[in-house]
């Protein structure tokens, strides 16, 4: 369950990413994240994942007080917690296989295992004859599923993805979409953030409208 | 919400080892070093530069040391007696030296044994003899003081308390060329403290800069690890054997480097300054000096590599 209580953040002094953000998201739903750009979308998730600590607030994930985490329990968090980056944050210079296994090999994962799991979700996301390309040369769908495989490949509690839809075409957008059901399906709470109005439309699920930083639209999610 | 929970249900699998970890971390830093072999050379070069400058230093100091020691074996206290103290009261007055702190060795030599010992030396001169009786040669005891006691303070403080056994007359001792010579070692000692400790701070300065730029160049990687949950260690230990196997590789270049100058001396010495290297007795660095090079050049890397980090690495 994530939880925000009167939270704030600010970069600079003046003006204000977020204002009063109320919102709890129970564990196991799927919930958009929708508003202009610059509304504060990006800044919403990454208060989730402790990228960042509002400015005053509280911010609670199953109950845990994140602007009360030491800098040593910060990495507890973000192993529970899948992030599909905006800009992808694929390495370069490794491999497919190599990427996606970053998350395991965080967490002292034996090679044969990491190996065996890192496989199995490139398949599920139809990424097998990949799995040995560098990132630069794949496709921009592509890139966006070697991107969620990292994310899920250790079944996160949460699962954060900020505009993963962003530059890609209606077929890969379904396939995008399809992948983030089945992680849901299988229990883990996701949160999508977009302004893509479509997308949204199509899916029937719980929405967060911001505006200028502030939730201007929540049905069924009490503040 | 029926359907919660299971996410968080994750098979526990066995962590891997120490050793598995270890060599993780080990394949990182390796495949790091191929990655900026550019910068890697130089943090290598400077640290096989500094070594060697340093160990050419220690060598030039091992062997003048040496041939030190070898001299002031040589340096001895003589204590000569008014007259020459009857056989018992010999093993008597010895017994007292031997008490005395600092000494090392006690041997009596005869009013007999003097004049045979002078004769021995002008063997086919023997007519500057004539006249000369065992009377006139003192009876004295040669002694020989311990490492620690050869210094001019201690040696002075010594004959002060030679000088008050009963029938000792005069006390000779030291060289001074030797006195000096220790004074210049010490001399010397200091300036390695110097030149070492110059050269540490220079190592340090350019190794972790170096280390930064690889640092650097791998930014967006370290952010990451730390967006999926590393911990700050995870993300360090790469980096820091990347700065130890640099460092190592650097001790044992400038070992090479430095075998080879001391061939290369050994061969030409004969030429340049006539003498014989080998009756010189020129030695290499001892075991325990090559293993602290090693040690020194390994410490360079790992510190180079912390302090870098220290100012990168926040997450
Ligand atoms: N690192 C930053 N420094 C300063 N201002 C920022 C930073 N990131 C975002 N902002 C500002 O915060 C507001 C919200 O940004 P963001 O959360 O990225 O919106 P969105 O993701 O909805 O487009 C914007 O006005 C943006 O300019
Ligand atoms: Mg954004």
């Amino acid at each position: 369950m994530i939880q925000m209580h009167n939270v704030f953040m600010s970069y600079q002094p003046e003006s204000s990413a977020l204002a009063d953000i109320n919102l709890k998201i129970p564990k196991g739903d799927f919930v958009f994240l929708t508003g202009q750009s610059g509304a504060g979308k990006s800044t919403l998730l990454k208060l989730v994942y402790a990228d960042l600590i509002p400015t005053r607030g509280q911010v609670l994930i199953d109950g845990v007080n994140l602007t009360r985490l030491s800098r040593s329990q910060i990495p507890q968090l973000r192993r529970s917690i899948g992030v599909v980056f905006q800009d992808y944050k694929l390495l370069p210079n490794r491999t497919v296989l190599e990427n996606v296994a970053i998350t395991l090999e965080v967490l002292g994962w034996g090679k044969r295992d990491i190996g065996k799991k890192v496989f199995h979700i490139l398949k599920r996301m139809g990424l097998e004859d990949k799995v040995n390309a560098t990132p630069l040369r794949l496709s921009g769908g592509e890139q966006q599923r070697v991107a969620l495989a990292r994310a899920l490949v250790n079944d996160p509690k949460i699962l954060v993805a900020d505009e993963p839809t962003g530059n890609l075409d209606d077929e890969n957008k379904e396939a995008i979409l399809q992948i983030f059901k089945e992680a849901n399906n299988r229990g883990t709470t996701v949160v999508v953030a977009t302004h893509d109005r479509r997308v949204i439309e199509n899916s029937h699920r719980t929405v967060i409208r911001l505006d200028k930083g502030r939730i201007v639209e929540v049905p069924n999610v009490q503040g | 919400m029926s359907k919660a929970n299971k996410g968080a249900v994750r098979p526990k699998l066995e962590q891997e080892g120490f050793f598995g970890r270890l060599s993780y971390f080990f394949s990182r830093a390796v495949a790091n070093l191929r990655q900026n072999v550019f910068v890697s050379a130089v943090t290598v070069g400077t640290i096989a530069l500094a070594l060697l400058i340093a160990s050419l230093f220690l060598l030039v100091y091992v062997n003048l040391d040496g041939m030190a020691q070898g001299w002031s074996d040589k340096v001895q206290v003589t204590a000569y007696f008014d007259q020459e103290p009857a056989p018992l009261a010999v093993a008597a007055l010895k017994g007292r030296v031997q008490a005395l702190p600092g000494t090392a060795k006690v041997i009596f030599v005869s009013q007999a044994e003097a004049e045979k010992r002078l004769r021995s030396r002008l063997k086919g001169q023997e007519s500057l003899l004539e006249g000369i009786t065992q009377e006139v040669l003192p009876a004295s005891f040669e002694i020989r003081l311990d490492r620690e006691h050869r210094d001019n303070e201690s040696v002075a403080a010594y004959v002060r308390k030679l000088k008050q056994i009963q029938g000792i007359s005069e006390v000779q001792y030291g060289e001074e060329w030797v006195q000096r010579f220790n004074s210049f070692m010490n001399l010397f000692r200091l300036m390695g403290g110097l030149l070492g400790a110059f050269l540490t701070i220079t190592v340090l300065f350019i190794v972790s800069n170096t280390i930064k730029l690889t640092i650097y160049a791998r930014k967006e990687e370290l952010e990451l690890l730390g967006l999926v949950g590393a911990t700050r260690f995870f993300i360090k230990a790469p980096f820091l054997i990347e700065g130890v196997l640099q460092g190592a590789a650097g001790a044992v270049i400038s070992l090479l480097a430095l075998l080879a100058c001391y061939y290369t001396f050994l061969k030409n010495a004969g030429d340049f300054l006539g003498i014989n290297p080998a009756s010189a007795g020129l030695s290499f660095l001892p075991a325990t000096h090559l293993a602290g090079v090693v040690a020194g050049g390994i410490l360079l890397g790992f510190i180079g590599s912390a302090t870098s980090l220290k100012r990168f690495i926040n997450v």
